[in-house]
C-alpha cells in the first residue's frame, strides 16, 4: 500500500509545519463566524486540521480533541460548561473545523438534562439523579468525539456501579443520546448482596466493560458502508477495508483538486501571457508551461483508486487508473438496467471503450472499460455511489420479475 | 466451528474443567481477532492507549475524520467545477477524428442480423463511434422489444462494433430483413439527430 501519514503531507504552497501561534489562531476562531470560515480557503482548513493532528501527535494526551490546551483544564469545568460545549458541538455545521474558545460557552443556557462533555470527570451530585451521555457517533460529521465510556468508567467513584439489568442499562433516546440511571442502592442490591464487596464489584465492572466494548464494536459497524457479518473479527475486517478505501479516495480527491487547480492556473497564465505580448503569444505561453509549474509533483503522480459498493441485489466495483475506469456490475434480479447504466455513464462523461456482459443464470453481469473525457473531474467514489443508487432505484421501481422491463 | 473434537494436545493440561471441544478453533478465532485489531491499529495514526477499547474508539474517530476530509475535498471540487474555464472535449472534434480513422482503415458501417433459433437473433452492428451512441443502441433494442442476453461492444479506429445475442420478449417473431431495415433506419436517424445536436452545440 501507499505510504501516507498524517502530518507528513507536503503542503502545496510550501509552508512549514505550524507553530504554536497558528494553533492559537485556530482556537480564537469562533464557530459562530460561519461566514468567516466559508470565505477561507477550504484547503487551508484541511491543512490546518492536518497540522493540528501533527501537533496532537507530539503532545501526549488522552483526548482526541483538536484543542490540547483546553483539555488539560478538565477538572475546572462544571456541569454547565460540559453541557454547553457539547451542545455547541452538536449544533456546529460541518464547515466549522475549529472548536470554540471557552468564553463562548457561558453564552449558552441549556436545560440541565443535556449531553455534557464526556471527556471530563463527571461529578455526580446526587445518587439517584440520571445523567445523559452523548452517543459518540450521533453527528458523524462533527469534530471527533473522544472515547466516551472509558473515561466515564475511569471517573466513576469506586463504590458506584450501574444497575444490574444489562438490557435496560441504557436505551437510545430519539436523538442518539444514551441514558443510564444511577442508583447506588439499587445497584448494590443487584450486585448479589455480597457482604465482601470486592469480588462482586469486579464482576459488575467487568460486565459493564464488556457491554461497553460490545457497543463500541456496534458503533464501528454502523460506520462502514456495507457491513457483512456481525461478529467482532469481521467488523474489524470491514473497518480495515473501509479505512483503506477512504485513504484511497482522499488521496485521489487531493490529486484531482491539484490537477484542476494546475489547469486553472495554467489557463490563467496563458491568458496573461497572451495579453502581455501579442507577438510571442504562442511560444511564450508554451515555454512558461514547462518552467513555471510549482505543482509538478502532483501532476506526475498516477491517480489510482478502487472501491466496491454492495447493496441488497447488486454489486459495483470501480477501479480507476489515471483516466481509465473499469466498472464491474453484478445484479441479482432479472432487471435489465443496461440502458440506465449507459445513460449514467454518459452523464458522468465516461467514454465507453468496451462492454461485455449479459445474463448468467439469475444474474446480470457486466464489465465496462471506459475512459474519462479530458477536462472532466469525476472521481471513483462518485462513480460508484451514483451507480449503486441508479441500480437500486431500478430495483425498487421494477415490477415483479415476470412482467416486462422497467422503462 | 464447534464441531471439532478435542485433539491429543500436549500443551493442554489434563484438568477437565476448562477443556472445551473446540479449543483449537477458539484459539484460532481469538488469534484472528487480535491480528485484525493489530492491523486496525497500524492503520490509524492517532493512537492513545493500547487496549481493545481505545483501538476501536480511535478507529471510529479516524474514520469520521477521513469522511469529513473527503467531503470537504469533494465540495471543493464542485466549487472548482462551477468556476472552471476548461470544458470537456467538444463533440465535433471527436466526430471528425472518428470519421477520418474509419475511412483510413476502410471500415464500413454495417447492420447484420442472423436468426439463431425461433425468437433468438444475433445482431452485429458497426457504427461510427460517437458520444452516447451506445445508449442510443440500447434504446433501439428496447424499442424493438429485444432482451439482450449476451452483449459485446468494442471500439477501434473510430468505429464501434456492437454484437449481441438477443431474443424477442414479445410474442411476434420478426423477420430478419425487417429487423435489419428497422435498425438501419434507426442508425440513420441517430446520425442526423446527433449532427443537429453538434450544430446546436457549436452555435452555443
Amino acid at each position: 500500500m501507499h505510504s501516507w501519514s498524517w502530518g507528513g503531507l507536503p503542503s502545496p504552497d510550501g509552508t512549514t509545519t505550524q507553530t504554536h501561534d497558528i494553533l492559537e489562531d485556530n482556537l480564537n476562531l469562533s464557530s459562530y463566524n460561519h461566514h468567516q470560515l466559508e470565505e477561507e480557503d477550504a484547503s487551508t482548513a484541511v491543512q490546518m486540521e492536518i497540522q493540528q493532528h501533527h501537533l496532537l501527535d507530539t503532545t501526549t494526551t488522552n483526548s482526541h480533541f483538536i484543542r490540547p490546551e483546553l483539555s488539560y483544564e478538565q477538572s475546572n469545568w462544571d456541569a454547565a460548561d460540559h453541557q454547553s460545549f457539547n451542545m455547541l458541538l452538536s449544533s456546529s455545521s460541518p464547515e466549522a473545523a475549529y472548536p470554540p474558545t471557552p468564553d463562548l460557552l457561558n453564552l449558552f443556557h441549556l436545560p440541565p438534562k443535556c449531553a455534557f462533555l464526556p471527556n471530563s470527570p463527571i461529578s455526580f451530585k446526587s445518587a439517584s439523579a440520571s445523567s445523559v451521555v452523548c452517543d459518540p457517533l450521533f453527528h458523524l460529521n462533527l469534530t471527533p468525539q473522544p472515547p466516551v465510556f472509558r473515561e466515564l468508567l475511569q471517573s466513576l467513584p469506586h463504590g458506584y456501579t450501574l444497575p444490574a439489568d444489562e438490557k435496560e442499562l441504557y436505551h437510545d433516546g430519539d436523538n442518539g443520546i444514551l441514558e443510564f440511571t444511577r442508583d447506588i442502592s439499587m445497584a448494590a442490591h443487584a450486585k448479589g448482596r455480597d457482604k465482601a464487596g470486592k469480588t462482586t464489584k469486579h464482576f459488575a465492572t467487568e460486565r459493564e466493560r464488556r457491554v461497553h466494548l460490545n457497543d463500541k464494536f456496534q458503533a464501528l459497524r454502523t460506520m462502514v458502508p456495507s457491513p457483512t457479518k456481525n461478529d467482532r473479527a469481521s467488523i474489524v475486517g470491514d473497518a480495515i477495508d473501509y479505512i483503506k478505501e477512504l485513504l484511497r479516495t482522499v488521496r485521489e480527491l487531493k490529486l484531482v483538486v491539484e490537477k484542476k487547480r494546475c489547469g486553472q492556473d495554467r489557463s490563467k497564465r496563458l491568458k496573461t501571457e497572451e495579453t502581455a505580448s501579442a507577438a510571442d503569444a504562442g511560444d511564450g505561453g508554451c515555454k512558461l508551461l514547462g518552467l513555471g509549474d510549482p505543482d509538478q509533483c502532483y501532476n506526475t503522480c498516477l491517480r489510482s483508486s478502487w472501491l466496491q459498493r454492495k447493496s441488497k441485489n447488486s454489486e459495483v466495483d470501480v477501479r480507476l487508473i489515471d483516466d481509465e475506469v473499469t466498472i464491474k456490475l453484478v445484479q441479482r434480479k432479472k432487471i435489465n438496467c443496461l440502458l440506465f447504466v449507459s445513460r449514467l455513464l454518459d452523464e458522468l462523461q465516461l467514454d465507453l471503450h468496451h462492454v461485455a456482459g449479459g445474463n448468467i443464470g439469475d444474474y446480470y453481469s457486466f464489465l465496462f472499460n471506459t475512459k474519462i473525457y479530458e477536462g472532466s473531474s469525476v472521481y471513483a467514489s462518485a462513480i460508484a455511489n451514483k451507480l449503486i443508487n441508479v441500480v437500486d432505484k431500478q430495483d425498487a421501481a421494477a415490477a415483479p420479475p415476470t412482467s416486462s422491463t422497467c422503462l | 466451528m464447534g464441531r471439532r473434537k478435542l485433539e491429543d494436545d500436549d500443551d493442554n493440561n489434563n484438568s477437565k474443567e476448562f477443556k472445551s471441544k473446540n479449543l483449537q478453533a477458539e484459539r484460532r478465532r481469538r488469534q484472528k481477532l487480535s491480528d485484525r485489531l493489530l492491523t486496525l491499529r497500524s492503520l490509524v495514526p492517532i493512537i492513545t492507549n493500547m487496549n481493545k477499547a481505545t483501538i476501536i474508539d480511535d478507529a471510529i474517530t479516524y474514520i469520521q475524520e477521513l469522511q469529513k476530509t473527503s467531503q470537504v475535498l469533494s465540495e471543493q471540487l464542485l466549487e472548482m467545477e462551477g468556476s472552471s474555464e476548461e470544458s470537456v472535449m467538444p463533440m465535433k472534434l471527436e466526430i471528425d477524428v472518428a470519421q477520418h480513422d474509419m475511412k483510413k482503415c476502410g471500415i464500413k458501417e454495417e447492420v447484420k442480423v442472423s436468426n439463431i433459433d425461433g425468437n433468438k437473433f444475433l445482431i452485429k452492428i458497426i457504427v461510427e463511434k460517437k458520444r452516447g451512441c451506445f445508449t442510443q443502441l440500447i434504446e433501439a433494442m428496447n424499442y424493438l422489444g429485444f432482451e439482450l442476453s449476451e452483449t459485446n461492444v468494442t471500439t477501434f479506429s473510430g468505429a464501434m462494433l456492437f454484437s449481441s445475442c438477443v431474443h424477442g420478449k414479445y410474442g411476434d417473431t420478426l423477420m430478419v430483413e425487417h429487423i435489419e431495415e428497422l435498425l438501419s433506419e434507426m442508425m440513420r436517424s441517430m446520425k442526423t439527430s446527433s449532427q443537429s445536436a453538434i450544430e446546436l452545440g457549436n452555435t452555443n
